[in-house]
């Protein structure tokens, strides 16, 4: 009996203990409210949509009503010759833009802070910034204009030369290399400003060492300066390897036809294509399954790269 | 000549390093916005020199003629895009601020016992991604197809801005709170009148993100913004510019006022346009940016 009535008081306080929290702070839970319903339908809701992977989905049916059918889709993928040019298309996309784009604004960096003009300094950042916050049609908009066969400024240098027109926008071998001068044109101010934030900090009193030992320009650059900002490198390249599948979607879908599919194609924009730009059905489950592998190997690589990047500075990253 | 001295001073002598590595840099740097420049003059220039390839470096027989045009042909739903955009960040932009602020603000509460989930839940949500397609799927059960809040609500928490208000919030003493408590005010009121004004910056800086984000979307209106009252300025944009290609479908040349029209300076102008609002606002972005750009480096 005794126990019992323990048992029903504690209940009933802790009952009470939470009405009482509730009741305390239900001002601040309002607060939170509109943020809790955002996570919940927006950024978890989709994660139990991805169930249609494993579904027959229909329109119609809906998510509770399609038919399960297990791994069918997982097995087509196996079996879907165009998936290695899908993979090919991304790893060769995502591994020449970070071979190209990582180490030129690097570079640069070291050489702007030479320049001991604070003005020019800031100009040339504050120019070299600005591509960064310009919307992706806007810039390939600008690009189809520059690169256009019959009035473009590229074409006419070109015919000036000699040479004949060429149709940039619409030959696949020419896809990669302009994606990949739209992704410079768009980062390096952006990247410029991290290391240069990094070169910064380092301490005067090692370039005052390298004065007195007599090193020149080149000395200290590549001895001092780089050295220094070597753990920013470091970890802004393993950020870079763990966001390697985070492709410029909009700017992809926008420079788009079907005359570059051969080199354009990659995973994301084929999961765009058959659900919102096909001709026929739409394949719902098809292109969630495709995206779920792809989602696992990117959640696992930007897991790991925060690992790696953790041992090599101090940032906290969440 | 005094100034003179104390610059060399400073720099010790100028030698021809400097004064390479300074025209190289400057060149970078006017390379980079070279093309905007570019667009611009074609926009103001008389087609008649555009058709002859003569506008490069400086624009020619400058008007406002295609402007004037863009925004008077109903037709090229310039001027309703460029409305609608404007709505939907000026719109998105006060949203995204409230949530993503006060949802900051009870999430660095010591009080309150599930910030350490929800927090995990946000990051979770934002390194694992479901893809554009459940996406959609739950989008269209809410009832956001072809509905103008979908640039608005659905984005309206960024777990990257949500991060970046934490920070700041954590770094603001708790004192503040238990002083405001003392004083009889409720959590409401000590966050408007205590915590809202303290954090101007970071307010400032995510509000300017946001906007920039939302004016910039492509991928979002592309699938859900179908009908052509809806419809934003990048949308109109890929379809006068890239989509039309070398077919002018949209644009052809006349003469008007004297001054001649064709489908370069049209488009020209009507990119300008898009991006003309970003550059207005560029200088204060770029006064707020560099204060979250380590937090923002971190993931995409």
């Amino acid at each position: 009996m005794k126990t019992a009535n323990i048992n029903i008081n504690s209940n009933v306080k802790k009952k009470n203990k939470f009405v009482k929290y509730i009741k305390k702070n239900y001002i601040l839970l309002l607060l939170l409210l509109p943020g809790f319903l955002s996570l919940l339908l927006f950024k978890i809701g989709p994660l139990f949509g991805m169930v249609i992977a494993f579904q027959d989905f229909s329109a119609f049916k809906g998510v509770f009503g399609s038919d399960f059918v297990g791994l069918k889709y997982f097995q087509r993928i196996l079996s879907d010759p165009y998936m290695l040019t899908l993979i090919k298309n991304t790893l060769i996309l995502a591994g020449l833009t970070l071979a190209i784009t990582f180490p030129i604004p690097i570079i640069f960096a070291l050489f702007l802070n030479e320049i001991r003009l604070k003005k020019v300094k800031n100009f040339v950042q504050s120019l070299s910034f600005l591509p960064y916050f310009i919307s992706a049609s806007v810039m390939v908009s600008i690009m189809y204009m520059i690169l256009s066969p019959t009035s473009g400024i590229i074409n006419e240098l070109i015919k000036a030369l000699g040479g004949d027109s060429v149709a940039f926008m619409s030959e696949a071998g020419w896809f990669r290399p302009i994606y990949i001068i739209l992704q410079i044109w768009q980062t390096l101010g952006y990247n410029m400003v991290i290391y240069m934030a990094a070169i910064t900090g380092i301490d005067s009193t090692l370039y005052e060492a390298a004065s007195v030992d007599g090193a020149n320009r080149w000395q200290t650059m590549f001895k001092v300066t780089l050295p220094c900002i070597s753990s920013s490198v470091i970890v802004m390249f393993i950020i870079s390897i763990g966001n390697i599948f985070t492709v410029d979607l909009d700017r992809l879908l926008l420079m788009y036809n079907s005359s570059v599919y051969e080199t354009a194609d990659v995973i994301q924009t084929y999961v765009y294509r058959i659900a919102f730009a096909s001709t026929g059905m739409p394949e719902y489950s098809y292109g969630t399954a495709v995206n779920l592998i792809k989602s696992v190997i990117a959640f696992a690589l930007v897991i790991f790269a925060n690992k790696m990047a953790k041992k090599y500075s101090d940032t906290r990253v969440f | 000549m005094k100034k003179d001295k104390k610059i060399n001073n400073k720099i010790g002598k100028v030698k021809p390093f400097d004064v390479i590595n300074t025209i190289i840099l400057l060149l970078v740097a006017i390379i980079c916005v070279y093309p905007f420049l570019y667009i611009f003059f074609l926009s103001i220039s008389d087609g008649k020199y555009l058709v002859t390839n003569q506008v490069k470096v400086f624009p020619m027989g400058v008007n406002f003629e295609a402007f004037k045009y863009i925004f008077t042909n109903k037709s090229l739903n310039i001027g309703r895009g460029m409305f609608n955009s404007a709505i939907y960040t000026v719109a998105g932009t006060i949203t995204s601020i409230f949530i993503t602020f006060s949802t900051a603000y009870v999430l660095t509460r010591k009080r309150f016992k599930g910030r350490f989930l929800i927090m995990s839940l946000f990051a979770f949500t934002w390194v694992f991604e479901a893809g554009i397609i459940p996406n959609y799927i739950i989008l269209n059960a809410l009832g956001f197809v072809d509905n103008p809040l979908v640039m608005i609500i659905p984005n309206a928490i960024n777990t990257q801005f949500l991060i970046l208000t934490k920070v700041f919030l954590e770094g603001l003493p708790d004192e503040l709170e238990e002083a405001a408590r003392i004083d009889g005010a409720n959590d409401w009121v000590t966050m408007i009148k205590i915590f809202v004004p303290l954090s101007k910056t970071i307010i400032a800086t995510i509000g300017l993100f946001y906007a920039v984000f939302i004016w910039n979307q492509y991928l979002v209106p592309q699938i859900y913004l179908k009908s052509a009252q809806y419809q934003t300025i990048q949308q109109i944009l890929k379809q006068l510019v890239i989509s039309s290609g070398s077919a002018n479908t949209s644009f052809s040349t006349f003469v008007k006022n004297g001054i001649s029209l064709n489908p370069q300076n049209l488009r020209a102008a009507a990119i300008f346009v898009a991006m003309v609002p970003i550059v207005c606002v560029y200088p204060f972005v770029q006064k707020y940016f560099k204060k979250g750009i380590l937090v923002g480096s971190v993931k995409g």
